[in-house]
């Protein structure tokens, strides 16, 4: 059973290969007609058909395109206290399961807990288990502040790592660290948590990646041509927007720094619970949405490139919340979806990005946040 | 032509119009088990004597403004009158509107899915026709933008009354004189499909039943309800969430909010996501009017209802939010017929629904008691118009029977949330 | 407040309509006064002890200026001896938006020898502090789980952090999925037994009305929109 979205990416992959022979000139005559068609069917595909950008020197640097999908921010209690965030993150395993073919793996987010407690940690391992896909996990602020990430580390491993897939070096980072404010008040564990947990909570740091991880990326990267795909998953947003809700990464000109001399950079980010869209130089950055409830947008600083989702609709307890994918381009850069439950899914194209705007921008928002 | 229905159908049947308690029906019947015409006929005498209906008291005048501004004439509604009883508008001659919306039946035909030309069964269920004229869109999946454009779609469509076109229905009507000498009177011109789709209309926009034992409690008649019901009516707008689609005041005097909503009606079975592809290629190939009515009525893919209209795919597997009025006397409940008692459709919301990748995400377990789904169903029986208060009676008395043998719907591990909606699904995985 | 222990002798003088409370060192062998003002920080470095009120009143007068320079968004409020560290964590916490400042009704003008218009500097600052107190409380339950009932223990924050996307500005409005017009404790309560999934509370519940207190308070500025949707 092939779903509507892979058809689609099947018809776009073949397109790619088709096209790779063809000329610019040519190029523009197929993509002129291909739009042609679209319009003449009047078929309303989840995004339809676009005529398609790459290199001019037709150059593509993956052998083939690839999807990943994401779950994030799921903020379980256990569920004896709180049974919505856990049916709330079945659903979205149920759907990445559901998703034909296969996503090559699925990206954890982060916030997996809400509390940092071993017990709900574990409770996420254990539904997450049952994900088909092979699963990469996240490090959140409600995961870490509880025991200093100690749970966390011994169920899913290091809270930094790389990895390369299909010709993408992926790298994941622990940017939710912060400068102790703890043991000069003397806060129990509990506390120290619980003050992190409140996103509107003044009373701790600002995140960073700190300088211990930012040496290890630049190690890291060492080895990566400027021409590979590089992906770099971080909670926060590697980037500045809100500092009061920790919309926002210290250090993150520092990273955004090391990232810099990358062709085809895309950061992925969780905890602003919206689909969020941003780019500083060549690096995109995305958000991702949460399995338990959405935030509303940062009073200031928004990215201008951002296009907010319709303010969601409290009495629809799910809407603002979902799953989506990361469908990686054989030209190496990633178009965002945001599958909104109960809305029709959102794609932030690289091609919206690439152009600042100006081409394939999605549907703009008639209810924004206020 | 007669129909000959296996037994265990006419039984249910007979228990169906048993309940009902309307007509003694004594063997007697219409094509396709339908109460005579001539008994519906004296029966909607006696239901509304007076020409057209008034704003009932319940219902707010602004809101009764934005209807009553298009009341037809007497002559129009006549004519809409004699062409809802009238065969002729099927293939075979013995289909009208009147037997799938018998008024006899609630203005329904109390079955799961209906009943067409040659016995051929229908998807959906028949909603009443009782209070249509105050809800745009119609269907159960919104394809019909009023009244007038619904009441032309099932004349054509091949398993209701299967005419071949509009132009065989026109002639057909325009071959007896005295319909060219009513539609003459009625619209000033001869007969044509329009005003065929009008004239239904114009009846059907009679066809209020707002004057409800509810309505005479909002009003301060403090005894017209009892007490189960208040408690039901609190349930109903908090702890059971029932308001938040299904509105119920005086500007909002149906209960319904107008909208489509995925909430999980027999989705154990469906496979959505394979349905939505197969519509999708056949849309592209012919997205007419007709080929939408054929393909909802007609193939499982009823079953994505809105999504058949739009193709978004939020919209999934989602029907139009019924009407509650006089819903006690309507069953089976939802798009296909598939729960009998309102027993059972508060056991379905109860535990969530049947969950699916598009559930509305209002729909989520509730954890009502035994006692709480009680008053929720007496407040329900208190919304059907009083001029059904007979029937109402008996089919609070049959469904609470019924009831009481069976609940196929009741879950309490999913309702009291020890169980959650999309576990097994989700924890089936490896 | 801090003030210091052994020696410190407190010296509350009304100035500038606000309470500015200072601690001195006790003056001894003629060595110059060190007066604190009790944010802890800002000071002055006096030869003598003030002799008169009116030299208290321009020492405070001074320092409530230095402190002004240095917060000019901020506003000072009296608090209560020994809940001051306390509360100004909690400002801290919740970053609360300060009320309107009424010291314009203060002084000479049309207010002299009118009997319902010549406030002192005492009701405007217990008026600030009475209502500050009264948002404090309500960012207090807008932030518990416990305190608001939830059985799920979901609390206000978790979606409206900052009282953000409340809009208490746009009530009273038409809410279809309610049935009528409400006011802004109308939707607290359909929140509290939905999403919160705790028991409504009375309308005049004190949880209530500081719930409002703290929405209205952190939507400072914005203009009324009522039915705004």
């Amino acid at each position: 059973m092939k779903s509507i979205e892979t058809r689609y990416m099947e018809e776009r992959q073949a397109a790619i290969e088709g096209l790779r022979g063809l000329d610019r000139r040519a190029f523009m005559r197929v993509s002129a007609a291909a739009g042609a068609a679209a319009l003449t069917t009047g078929a309303v595909w989840p995004h339809s058909f676009q005529p398609l950008t790459f290199e001019a020197n037709g150059a593509s640097p993956l052998e083939e395109s690839f999807r990943i999908a994401y779950i994030s921010d799921s903020h379980l209690y256990t569920k004896e206290v709180n049974d919505r965030f856990v049916r709330s993150i079945l659903r979205a395993v149920d759907d990445v399961n559901r998703m034909d073919p296969q996503p090559d793996f699925v990206f954890y987010g982060g916030d997996l807990a809400q509390l940092g407690q071993p017990a709900e940690l574990e409770l996420g391992a254990e539904i997450l288990k049952n994900v088909k896909a092979p699963v990469r996990m996240m490090v959140g602020e409600h995961d870490w502040y509880f025991d200093l990430g100690r749970k966390w580390r011994e169920l899913f491993g290091e809270d930094r790592y790389s990895f390369d897939h299909k010709g993408v070096h992926f790298v994941v980072l622990n940017s939710v660290v912060e400068q102790d404010f703890w043991t000069a008040r003397g806060l129990t564990p509990m506390e120290r948590m619980q003050t992190v947990a409140g996103l509107d909570n003044g009373l701790q740091n600002p995140f960073m990646v700190g300088e211990e991880q930012r040496t290890w990326l630049a190690k890291d990267l060492e080895r990566i041509g400027d021409e590979t795909p590089v992906v770099v998953f971080s909670h926060s947003p590697l980037y500045h927007l809100y500092k009061r809700w920790n919309f926002w990464t210290e250090d993150a000109p520092q990273v955004q720094k090391i990232l810099r001399r990358f062709a085809r950079c895309t950061v992925i980010h969780g905890h602003t619970h919206q689909p969020l869209t941003n780019r500083i130089g060549n690096i995109h950055f995305h958000g991702l949405l949460s399995t338990a409830w959405p935030w509303p947008y940062a009073p200031e600083g928004l990215p201008e490139l951002t296009v907010q989702m319709n303010r969601p609709d409290p009495f629809n307890p799910m809407d603002g919340c979902g799953m989506g994918e990361l469908e990686v381009s054989a030209d190496g850069l990633i178009d965002k979806v945001y599958r909104l439950w109960n809305r029709n899914p959102v794609t932030v194209s690289a091609a919206y990005l690439k152009s600042n705007g100006q081409d394939d921008r999605p549907a703009r928002t008639n209810a924004s946040s206020y | 032509m007669t129909v000959s229905l296996p037994p265990v159908r006419r039984a249910t049947l007979a228990a169906g119009v048993l309940l009902a308690g309307v007509m003694v029906w004594q063997g007697q019947e219409a094509p396709h088990g339908a109460t005579p015409f001539k008994e519906q006929q004296a029966m909607l005498r006696r239901l509304l004597p007076d020409a057209g209906p008034g704003r009932p008291a319940g219902v707010d005048p602004v809101f009764w403004d934005f209807f009553d501004e298009e009341q037809a004439n007497a002559a129009q509604i006549e004519l809409g009158q004699r062409l809802f009883f009238d065969t002729a508008l099927s293939q075979d001659d013995t289909v009208s509107c009147a037997t799938c919306h018998d008024v006899a039946r609630s203005f329904t035909d109390l079955r799961p899915v209906s009943e067409g030309i040659f016995g051929k069964l229908g998807r959906r269920n028949a909603p009443t026709v009782m209070n249509a004229a105050l809800i745009e869109p119609l269907f159960w999946d919104g394809r019909a933008r009023s009244l007038a454009h619904q009441a032309g779609q099932p004349v054509l469509n091949p398993i209701e009354m299967g005419m071949p076109d509009r132009d065989k229905v026109v002639a057909k009507l325009a071959k007896d004189a005295s319909y060219a000498k009513a539609f003459e009177a009625a619209w000033g011109r001869p007969v044509d499909y329009k005003a065929i789709e009008d004239s239904l209309a114009a009846f059907q926009r009679t066809l209020i039943f707002l004057d409800a034992p509810f309505d005479r409690w909002q009003a301060g008649e403090e005894d017209a309800i009892g007490e189960d019901a208040k408690k039901g009516f609190a349930l109903f707008n908090g702890k059971a969430r029932c308001a938040t689609c299904h509105p119920l005041n005086a500007v909002n005097p149906l209960g319904t909010d107008y909208r489509f909503h995925n909430i999980g009606v027999s989705a154990h079975d469906k496979d959505f996501e394979g349905l939505a592809k197969t519509a999708l290629t056949a849309l592209e190939k012919d997205s007419s009017e007709q080929e939408l009515d054929r393909l909802a009525l007609t193939t499982d893919m009823s079953e994505l209802g809105r999504f058949m209209v739009t193709r978004n795919y939020a919209d999934v597997g989602s029907f139009r939010t019924p009407q509650l009025r006089n819903i006690g006397i309507t069953p089976p409940y939802m798009h296909d017929g598939s729960m009998q008692t309102l027993w059972d459709t508060v056991d379905h919301y109860n535990k969530g629904g049947e969950v699916n990748s598009w559930l509305d995400g209002g729909i989520e377990a509730l954890a009502l008691g035994e006692e709480e789904v009680d008053q929720l169903v007496a407040f329900l029986f208190t919304l059907t118009d009083r001029r059904f208060d007979a029937q109402n009676r008996q089919q609070l008395a049959a469904q609470r029977k019924r009831a009481a043998d069976q609940r196929p719907f009741r879950d309490e591990a999913l309702a009291q949330r020890k169980k959650l909606g999309f576990e097994d699904r989700a924890m089936g995985g490896k | 407040m801090r003030i210091d222990k052994k020696t410190g002798s407190l010296l509350a003088v009304g100035g500038l309509g606000v309470a500015v409370l200072l601690a001195t060192a006790r003056p001894q062998d003629g060595k110059p006064v060190q007066v604190q003002l009790c944010d802890g920080e800002t000071s002055v470095s006096l030869p003598a002890e003030p002799a008169s009120r009116a030299e208290a009143q321009a020492v405070a007068d001074g320092l409530m200026a230095a402190w002004k320079a240095k917060n000019p968004e901020r506003a000072w409020v009296m608090e209560q001896d020994g809940q001051d560290a306390q509360e100004a964590l909690l400002q801290k916490r919740f970053q609360l938006v300060g009320p309107y400042d009424n010291r314009a009704m203060l002084g000479e003008g049309q207010a002299e020898g009118h009997p319902y218009r010549d406030f002192t500097e005492r009701d405007v600052v217990l008026w600030e502090r009475e209502v500050r107190r009264l948002v404090l409380e309500g960012a207090q339950v807008f932030h518990d789980a416990n305190r608001l009932g939830s059985t799920i223990a979901v609390s206000c924050d978790m979606c409206h952090p900052d009282a953000s996307n409340t809009h208490p500005e746009t009530y009273p409005k038409y809410q279809t999925q309610i049935g009528r017009t409400v006011l802004l404790r109308h939707m607290i309560n359909w929140c509290i037994e939905h999403p919160v999934r705790g028991q409504p509370l009375a309308e005049d519940d004190p949880r209530m009305i500081a719930l409002e207190a703290y929405i209205y308070a952190q939507r400072k500025g914005k203009t009324l929109q009522y039915g705004r949707h």
